[in-house]
């Protein structure tokens, strides 16, 4: 789908920074209001898209004094929780080597999703597996929801479950054709190869632009900007912020070929504005401290209803186990270790103590290599995506 | 516990009527939309079932159809999710393509056809500029509105083109209609595919039946160089090159004339152009709509003064209008496709073919190429039923549980980051 100017995502999802605002407070209260009638805020979903409120937590709910009921999170605070989440997804999606279109695709349908819900209502980390999920569908890049789940030890029904409201998310109504900005960097840098009339030797000058602005816009791809500005623009203003520092082109006179060349119905002054307003998105761009992130999950977590000792804790021998894995993958191939297991024991008599010691360790080891089998291949997502969880 | 139940309120916005058709992936319902007064199909999709969450097909439909909107195409009006199911509402078509062509007592005029072929080609032209392949092009997904109005339907199979070097799956298209080089295996092409399937319908619309009836993908390629002759290197350059290429016996090309004897010669200058074996050569869709076969006499008649099938009579029983072969196919193909009785084409033969999946044919195709290269001879020409006007074999399709598999199957191998 190559045609922007009639797309759904031009005529829907493109927005004003007030009306981005009013989205975020109306979703915001709309959670505190369920918190206030439930005591609890978060929904449980169904694979048909049905939503039902969390059961009304009646006990002590009168009795309580106010200080013990939970407390909602602000807007920025959500704010934070989705930029926690957002970069989680951009890494989930590098650790599986999915192509940029399938990372941007997911984090727009995040991003539509919470402006339609609270975190307080939906976890984020599993909209954001389901948004991985579904865009990896939408762009044509299966990857099975099983696959996907055992890559990060995460429940694969969990994931199936949420599909059918991110894909309607209220008003989402099924908009599931998104443009990133990356094949439009690609666009543009073809283009200024005719335009600059490259040679040979100066190509690569041209490569490392290409891949100085895709970094740029994956920043600008975690900011707001996306919901606010369409596709060529974002493209545009990561070019020209990766230009600053390769000094490739005189970009503004490079605006100005692009708009003599077609009927544009911006300026040259309008468009560096929109370029310097999406720069300023990513100036202003801030991801939360671990302080604040623990403040949060806190906060969060007595809305969800739940215990901080809940399914959502982190186990501790996971993490342990996951920390040891590198290291198993240093000795695996070192060490014919089944056979010094094995003397190990044989040979306990001669050097009792060492020999168990040397035994037990490779048995940790055993354990963790069988373990590390089940998960196989994506044992380093879910390693990095375990211990960075708040 | 409290539900919020967003969808009840579109889903009491349409009033379920009778049962139109049922399919490997739900039931088609007609209902009228309370809210315009309007005639709809609603397709309902199981939910909750699969493995893989919400059903592909439909998925590809909903995304692609929410983005294309054209008069030549069909129009998906909503779709929401409702206790368990997926719905689709599209727009009410009253019968397809297939059910004018196999209909005898009507009777098409050259206008006629070349309106039929214009309302095919402008709805596809669109797709292309759009940049999307609609990849199951053939008469019964070719649905026909109230007015005339025939537009493309079913875009299960369709997908987004464009990205350099990105690989596709060949088994696209009912095998009828599958383009020369997608049966040598090709991974790689445009829209080149959607030209060859729609000059079949062009070649069905003249011929009133369907025209290449290959019985498997070798036989497919028989038929079609036995009505075009064996392609030279000249013509095709690439040919050699695809992955499934074999050699074929040269057989010279019939003049198009003895094959298509009442067309004019309009209508044969644009056929033979939307024929051509090198894809880089075959006409565009844009190229095919500027031919000056549409512009000479006669003139395309006005779609609502096309012949139609008589319309369907309200039927009490929905069930046995199902199963009746004479009445006129009515909404959204994929549902009733597979279940569609042809009265003159009954018989062992029919059935023979039913089974015949895609997995099947791989493997007939590579043992094929395998015996034609261990004895180094060409494979032997089936007989030409299209040709000789015998009792052809059941019509081949795609069902979406083949799909699916092919979808799965063919397209994680295929797949190239881009």
């Amino acid at each position: 789908m190559a045609d922007f100017q009639t797309s759904t995502h031009r005529a829907k999802w493109i927005f004003t920074p007030e009306e981005l605002v009013g989205k975020y407070k109306a979703a915001n209260q709309r959670a505190i209001q369920t918190l206030e009638k439930y005591g609890a805020t978060l929904m449980e979903v169904d694979v048909d898209g049905t939503i039902s409120y969390p059961e009304p937590q009646v006990i002590a709910k009168d009795n309580a004094d106010k200080h013990s009921r939970p407390k909602p999170i602000s807007i920025e605070e959500e704010q934070f929780m989705r930029v926690f989440y957002e970069n989680k997804l951009q890494e989930v999606c590098k650790n599986f080597h999915f192509p940029h279109k399938v990372q941007a695709t997911a984090l727009i349908y995040f991003k539509r999703f919470y402006l339609q819900w609270s975190v307080m209502q939906h976890h984020p980390k599993n909209i954001m597996l389901t948004c991985i999920y579904a865009a990896c569908k939408i762009e044509e890049n299966h990857v099975s929801a099983e696959e996907l789940g055992k890559g990060i030890s995460q429940d694969h029904q969990m994931i199936l479950n949420n599909e059918m409201i991110v894909y309607q998310a209220w008003i989402l109504e099924f908009d599931l054709i998104v443009y990133a900005p990356y094949r439009s960097i690609e666009g543009f840098i073809d283009d200024m190869e005719e335009f600059c009339g490259i040679n040979d030797d100066r190509l690569q000058i041209l490569q490392n632009l290409l891949h100085a602005a895709k970094m740029e816009v994956d920043k600008i791809m975690l900011t707001d900007a996306p919901l606010l500005f369409p596709p060529g623009q974002l493209a545009l203003a990561a070019l020209r912020s990766a230009n600053q520092v390769h000094k490739v082109v005189d970009f503004e006179r490079y605006l100005r070929s692009i708009l003599s060349r077609q009927s544009s119905e911006h300026t040259v002054s309008e468009l560096i504005e929109f370029l310097n307003a999406i720069d300023s998105w990513a100036r202003k761009y801030k991801f939360p401290s671990d302080k604040d992130l623990k403040h949060i999950n806190r906060k969060l977590k007595s809305c969800w209803g739940l215990s901080s000792h809940d399914e959502y804790a982190i186990p501790y021998l996971e993490i342990v186990t996951f920390n040891l894995m590198p290291f198993c993958f240093v000795l695996m191939p070192n060490f014919d270790w089944f056979s010094e297991v094995r003397s190990g024991i044989r040979n306990r008599s001669t050097s009792r103590r060492g020999a168990q010691m040397k035994c037990n360790l490779y048995l940790l080891i055993l354990k963790c290599m069988s373990f590390m089998y089940k998960i196989r291949r994506h044992i380093w997502v879910s390693w990095q995506f375990l211990v960075l969880a708040p | 516990m409290a539900e919020v139940d967003l969808s009840k309120k579109v889903a009491d916005r349409y009033l379920k009527r009778e049962v139109l058709g049922e399919g490997t992936y739900g039931v088609v319902y007609k209902a009228i939309d309370t809210q315009t007064g309007q005639t709809v199909a609603i397709k309902k999709i199981r939910l909750g079932k699969q493995k893989e969450g919400v059903n592909f097909t439909a998925l590809r439909e909903i995304k692609l159809l929410k983005e294309l909107k054209d008069p030549n195409i069909i129009e998906l009006i909503d779709a929401f999710p409702h206790k368990g199911n997926l719905h689709l509402v599209f727009e009410f078509m009253e019968t397809d393509l297939e059910a004018v062509i196999r209909d005898r007592n009507i009777f098409l005029s050259p206008a006629d056809i070349k309106s039929y072929l214009q309302m095919t080609l402008k709805g596809l032209a669109f797709c292309h500029k759009k940049w999307v392949l609609h990849r199951d092009m053939k008469p019964n997904n070719l649905l026909i509105g109230p007015n005339g109005q025939l537009k493309l339907a079913d875009f299960g199979l369709a997908r987004v083109f464009g990205s350099p070097d990105r690989r596709f799956t060949h088994q696209v298209f009912a095998r009828w209609y599958r383009a020369p080089e997608l049966l040598f295996g090709t991974k790689q092409y445009g829209s080149g595919v959607d030209v060859w399937a729609a000059a079949c319908i062009f070649a069905e619309l003249l011929l009133r039946r369907p025209f290449l009836q290959g019985s498997s993908d070798i036989d497919q390629l028989g038929k079609i160089f036995a009505a075009f002759g064996t392609p030279t290197p000249s013509q095709w350059p690439d040919m050699v090159f695809l992955p499934d290429y074999v050699e074929y016996q040269y057989v010279p090309a019939p003049p198009l004339r003895s094959l298509f004897p009442v067309a004019s010669d309009d209508a044969l200058d644009l056929l033979a152009k939307m024929f051509t074996y090198d894809p880089k050569v075959r006409i565009s869709v844009q190229q095919a709509l500027e031919h000056r076969y549409f512009t000479s006499a006669p003139l395309p008649t006005y779609p609502d003064k096309l012949p139609r099938p008589a319309p369907k009579r309200e039927s009490v029983n929905s069930k046995v209008s199902d199963f009746n072969p004479n009445d006129g196919p009515t909404v959204l193909s994929p549902p009733r496709k597979s279940r569609r009785v042809m009265p003159d084409r009954e018989g062992f033969e029919g059935n023979a073919y039913q089974g015949d999946r895609i997995d099947d044919r791989v493997g007939e195709t590579r043992q094929a190429a395998g015996e034609n290269t261990s004895r180094n001879e060409p494979v032997p020409m089936s007989v030409d039923f299209s040709i000789f006007g015998a009792k052809p074999p059941n019509r081949p399709t795609i069902t979406s549980a083949d799909r699916t598999h092919l979808k799965r199957k063919l397209d994680l191998e295929f797949q190239q980051p881009e």
